[in-house]
């Protein structure tokens, strides 16, 4: 043979069935692949899809349900949120001041017993994370919340759900939206916010 | 610089391992915000906020009124209490350090008990009990309770009072250990002011200031206070003050003086004297004080005539200089005189220091402004410690003692004399057999040199993690009581069955209890003790703190980090000043193949010692080599020339006895010929990842010299042979970091000459 | 004109080199530990440092000390080479420095005059228990990635957020880590256009002290020093 010469391997029936299963496995491969990468860039970009319960939001050690105390009882976001006018944090609760009503109320529940138990022995709820940026940015409670209650003329509990979604209804607390810069960077233009890069970056 | 919520998702959605890696965070980890050590302050519980803790710490050398930064329990920030009268919302490097000794990775987190040979570093954790009633056991069982030795830090406020209670009642001996003494310094002041505490140095509202060897800007005595007042001196009045500074070492605190006057070691006192020949010659000065000081005129002063002695002093001075520098301090009124360190470090030291602040009566500058201001008794004064630490004669003294198996137990608390007293004390050794003392018990919180000897390690906790009282030494000038309370719940509490520390006053309390030794304290704590004697505070209804009763009272002082009263001062007599005594010379093991002096000295990053297990002041530049995390010799340009020595050649320092040491060489241009200057702090046999084998201990080299006066090491009086050992190695130095220095070749300078007149050079 | 423009005064005069300055920064800022190693390779990290330059010989010697920090220049060299504008000037006057913008070419600091910018070599490291000493509002940097001083920037977005209520007195309140440790206050900060702040007092009462550091660069700085004085032999002057 000439170096050189291409000569096409014959073709037989063996190497066309090694084909197929080669296309189907590959198909198959792609397949998940793209579904992975989806999963992948959907959480990356923005929240991971509402499928298999993966935006349900974590387990927290006491299901603690907001329904309950907002909706039911019409407690103010405020009121537990302590900080969340005054600090940069909305700031979670300690375990005492839980237990100004708890101390009386809701006997006979696993939930409370929990609680109480701890409470006893000074300790206190690590409490699972939902909302959390990125620790280069910071995020100033305060500000925004005065801002959108002064804007819409509302009291600062009612602005909460503009990027908490609604809260009250949930049993489970999960992010309802994105938090990404983007996400930020939009809101900020809408709204006249300042987008100096170290307003949030430092 | 990705995100740590994709992370979780990535997790989540079985990104496994890898994208838990690939994208890990890299700020704090999120483990990091789960609440690991809140105190008992309801405020601690609430993720997201911060609050700031008053309180009042006793770092090197001196005693810090600070505000601390908690959030989520931990302690993140410390800062100065603005209120604090002696440091008035600054503070200083090793005070902000505390936190990475509340957070230090080499900490003792449980008791401890020896289990293999002395000083292996085998230790099983035992329990508090177990730990407590051990000890008292041991103590029970010797009969003649004088064979204990009790020896800890110059304490002060209710740890103090609970010591002094606990070692009477048990009748063991007490000792004071300072690796710097101050004996010399106390005893001089004794003295000369008839005061046991320091008094308050008005360098603030003083016009001309003359330090003898103190280097009052970065280690001696109350440094933030000092530095304080120093800004005020040089920009804050109407007249800027000048500062001469006089003593053989160039250090951080004579580079900030107008003038440095270099003197040959031991001779600062002699210029005190030829001074005092000046103002005395003339007429000047107070002649009711000069009278009483010189005895009538019968002591003869002159052999210190400017003349005579400038020689002996220092080749560089002129007899001139002498008369120019008394006239000004009698003229630019006030003016204050101090000396220490250096000083009080040779074998005429308490003499010479007596005679520098003996020039105080000269311009009668005592009780007034600018001037040097006696100390009020306490508001509770049994809660001060009158006495003067115990000198090396008596250290001297100990380990004889010990040697000769006089001594059954040794319980120590914060202090490391294996690792200071000087290595012809042998304490090691002698520690190291069990034959000589059978027991050793440490309080101290971290592993020592002198703890990595104990059989029983019974932990305190850090200072930010307890209760307690602070009297500063020296105070304001006017009664003051620093409350310590713990800022963070103790860290080790909850990490598992054994683990914790306890004070050192707990530990005590606990057990004289199991003793049944009656200490004379009804409260189980320290805690209790002080909450109980802020009582006797608010009795007196006066000072800082007001309150309807006694719970607001307390909730007061510890809001304020402390109780003070500016109008209680000083009120009794002032004395007379003591007699002028002839000066002695300083006494040298001369040998001439031993030509050069050995100074050590205290930088301000680890100080003593006690700061090498910090990183923070391990990398922090020392002021004058810029040198870090290491051991350097300070070495004059022309011997270094003369040796052929460069900078980072391994030098070995050898003294009389064939001790010797090795250390990096820094020629300095402000070295004095034949002197080698070497900082104290390295060489820790152990202490910690960042202390352990790094550098050289220049204490174990010293000769055991001393001043028969007081029997106080004289710590600078050692003659050395130095020698090339051929070895480099680069000195960590913040000079050699950035390229093209100097940046700022000009540094413009406005120089006033004589006549007043302004030049501006740039 | 801007109503708020960030700046400090730096008294040489007061200045003692004691660098109480310098660890208060690495405290508040979460500067990674200068490790011997570290300093032997010239990359420790100092934001705030203290030079220390000789005059003279034995026995007529002097040590000065002149802390240099990021001047935050208003024409400052550092901002027109940055490929990716991670760091520019703010409209508060800062020269800020964007960590997540940042892909660490090093133009920058090969640019600035003043050697006050620091590139992380390394992955900062700390032992597990000296990381709860972390400051929460303050990025850690991570490898690849240049730092500077940003005169606190957490500090004054803590006032500002407060000062929005009309509160100005908050504004002269505040201070970053070094200057509120300067125990001889030889650092002073604040609001250069606001007349009645520490700083603009600090530096009209020094006026016939004050220089810029390498002003003949034409950099702008809004860090301004006060000259050391000097005694001669007799003290006549009452300086200012």
């Amino acid at each position: 043979m000439i170096p050189g010469d291409f000569q096409l391997p014959k073709r037989n029936k063996k190497n066309l069935i090694y084909l197929v299963i080669l296309s189907i496995v590959g198909l198959i491969g792609a397949t998940v692949a793209i579904t992975l990468l989806s999963f992948v860039l959907s959480a990356w970009f923005g929240l991971p899809l509402d499928v298999f319960g993966l935006n349900e939001g974590p387990d927290q050690p006491i299901k603690f349900p907001h329904k309950t105390h907002v909706e039911e009882l019409g407690l103010d976001c405020t009121f537990c949120h302590r900080t969340v006018t005054s600090e940069a944090s909305a700031s979670v609760p300690s375990v005492t001041l839980c237990m100004t009503c708890h101390k009386s109320v809701g006997d006979d529940l696993e939930e409370i017993e929990k609680l109480r138990s701890i409470y006893a022995s000074k300790g206190t709820i690590d409490w699972i994370r939902v909302h959390r940026v990125p620790d280069h940015a910071h995020f100033i409670h305060e500000a925004h919340v005065k801002h959108f209650s002064e804007k819409n003329n509302v009291e600062p509990a009612q602005t909460c759900s503009i990027c908490h979604g609604n809260v009250a209804e949930m049993e489970k607390v999960r992010q309802a939206r994105e938090l990404k810069m983007g996400d930020c960077v939009d809101c900020h233009k809408k709204n006249d916010g300042p987008t100096d890069c170290t307003t949030c970056h430092y | 610089m990705l995100t740590t919520s994709r992370r979780k998702f990535l997790g989540l959605l079985g990104g496994t391992a890898i994208g838990a890696v690939v994208f890990q965070a890299c700020g704090v980890p999120e483990k990091e915000l789960i609440i690991q050590a809140p105190f008992e302050m309801p405020e601690d519980l609430v993720t997201g906020i911060d609050n700031w803790y008053a309180t009042s710490i006793n770092t090197t050398p001196a005693t810090d009124g600070v505000v601390v930064r908690v959030m989520e329990g931990r302690a993140k920030k410390i800062e100065g209490n603005i209120d604090h009268p002696i440091n008035q919302g600054k503070h200083s490097p090793r005070a902000e350090a505390t936190l990475q000794s509340l957070y230090n990775p080499d900490r003792i987190s449980s008791p401890l008990v020896r289990i293999g040979p002395r000083g292996s570093g085998k230790w099983e954790q035992i329990s508090w009990t177990d730990a407590i009633a051990r000890v008292s056991e041991q103590i029970s069982n010797i009969d003649d309770k004088s064979s204990i030795l009790m020896a800890n830090n110059r304490l002060s406020g209710h740890s103090q009072m609970i010591l002094n209670n606990f070692t009477t009642s048990l009748g063991c001996k007490n000792l004071i250990y300072e690796p710097i003494e101050s004996t010399n310094l106390r005893s001089a002041i004794n003295h000369v002011f008839n005061q046991t505490q320091i008094p308050d140095f008005d360098i603030k509202n003083s016009k001309f200031l003359l330090s003898f060897g103190a280097d009052f800007l970065e280690s001696w005595v109350s440094p933030t206070k000092y530095s304080r007042d120093f800004g005020h001196f040089r920009q804050g009045g109407d007249v800027r003050g000048k500062m001469i500074h006089v003593s053989s070492r160039y250090s951080m605190t004579a580079a900030n003086a107008d003038e440095w006057i270099y003197v040959n070691p031991g001779t600062e006192g002699l210029l005190a004297m030829s001074i005092a020949y000046v103002i005395i010659r003339r007429k000047l000065g107070n002649q009711a004080n000069i009278a009483s000081l010189t005895n009538n005129g019968r002591f003869d002063m002159s052999e210190y005539s400017p003349g005579k002695v400038c020689n002996i002093i220092s080749p560089y001075l002129t007899a001139d200089q002498i008369v120019k520098i008394a006239n000004e301090f009698i003229e630019h009124s006030p003016s204050l005189a101090i000396g220490g360190d250096s000083v009080g470090s040779h074998t005429n030291g308490f003499d010479s220091l007596s005679a520098i602040y003996s020039l105080n009566y000269l311009v009668n500058n005592i009780g007034k402004k600018g001037g040097v201001i006696y100390q009020p008794k306490p508001a509770m004064p049994e809660l001060i410690n009158n006495e003067i630490p115990g000198s090396f004669s008596e250290w001297e003294k100990v380990t004889t003692d010990m040697r000769e198996g006089k001594i059954n137990i040794l319980l120590t608390s914060n202090i490391d004399p294996v690792y200071g007293l000087p290595g012809s004390l042998k304490v090691k050794e002698i520690l190291s057999s069990e034959n000589t003392v059978p027991l050793i018990v440490s309080f101290s919180g971290h592993m020592d040199d002198t703890t990595s000897m104990a059989d029983l390690i019974l932990p305190q906790g850090d200072p930010l993690e307890e209760w307690g009282t602070n009297i500063p030494d020296p105070g304001p000038g006017y009664q003051t009581l620093g409350f310590q309370q713990p800022v963070v719940r103790p860290f080790f509490e909850s990490k598992g069955k054994h683990y914790g520390n306890k004070s050192f006053s707990d530990s005590l309390i606990s057990i004289s209890k199991t003793m049944d030794l009656d200490i004379k304290i009804n409260s189980d704590s320290i805690k209790d003790l002080v909450k109980e004697d802020s009582k006797k505070l608010f009795d007196l209804n006066r000072g800082s703190v007001r309150a309807q009763n006694d719970k607001e009272f307390w909730v007061g002082v510890l809001q304020r980090g402390g109780w003070w009263d500016v109008k209680n001062m000083f009120k009794g007599k002032i004395n007379k000043p003591p007699k002028f005594k002839n000066l002695p010379t300083p006494v040298f093991n001369d040998n001439a193949e031993y030509d050069f002096h050995l100074i050590p000295f205290v930088s301000n990053g680890i100080s003593d010692g006690s700061g090498a297990n910090l990183p923070w002041m391990q990398s922090l530049p020392d002021p004058i080599s810029t040198a870090t995390w290491s051991t350097w010799v300070e070495i004059n340009l022309k011997d270094a020339n003369k040796l052929d020595i460069t900078e980072g050649d391994i030098i070995k320092i050898t003294n009389q006895s064939g001790k010797s040491i090795e250390a990096i060489a820094y020629p300095n241009p402000a070295s004095a010929p034949n002197t080698v200057c070497v900082p104290v702090g390295q060489g820790h046999t152990s202490m910690g990842r960042y202390a352990k084998n790094r550098g050289a201990n220049v204490l174990s080299i010293l000769d055991p010299s001393k001043d028969d006066n007081t029997g106080s090491l004289a710590w600078s009086a050692t003659k050395v042979q130095i020698a090339k050992t051929g070895d480099w190695k680069k000195l960590p130095q913040m000079e050699n970091e950035l390229g093209d220095f100097p940046r700022d070749p000009e540094r413009k300078v406005i120089k006033i000459d004589g006549d007043g007149e302004k030049n501006e050079h740039h | 004109m801007a109503e708020t423009k960030w700046g400090m005064v730096v008294d040489l005069d007061k200045c003692t080199g004691c660098q109480s300055c310098v660890v208060a920064c690495q405290s508040e800022n979460n500067i990674p530990i200068n490790t011997e190693d570290i300093f032997n390779q010239r990359r420790a990290i100092e934001w705030i440092r203290i030079e220390r330059y000789w005059e003279g010989e034995f026995p007529n010697v002097k040590a000065r000390y002149v802390p240099v920090l990021c001047q935050h220049c208003d024409e400052a060299p550092c901002e027109p080479v940055c490929p990716v504008l991670a760091t520019y000037h703010n409209d508060q006057g800062l020269n800020v420095q964007v960590y997540n913008r940042c892909i660490g070419t090093r133009f920058c600091a090969n640019n600035c005059p003043y050697t006050v910018r620091f590139f992380n070599f390394w992955e900062p490291e700390w032992p597990d228990s000296l990381k709860n000493q972390l400051n929460p509002d303050v990025t850690v940097r991570s490898r690849g990635i240049m730092e500077k001083c940003t005169f606190c920037i957490q500090r004054i977005r803590r006032v500002s957020k407060n000062s929005k209520s009309g509160e100005k007195t908050n504004e002269r309140d505040l201070n970053p880590a070094c200057t509120n440790a300067c125990a001889t206050d030889a650092l002073v900060f604040g609001n250069l256009n606001d007349p009645e702040s520490k700083v603009s007092k600090a530096r009209s009462k020094g006026e016939k002290r004050s220089y810029k550091m390498l002003e003949e660069l034409g950099t702008e700085p809004n860090v301004i020093y006060l000259k050391k004085v000097e005694k001669g032999n007799k003290q006549e002057n009452h300086v200012h």
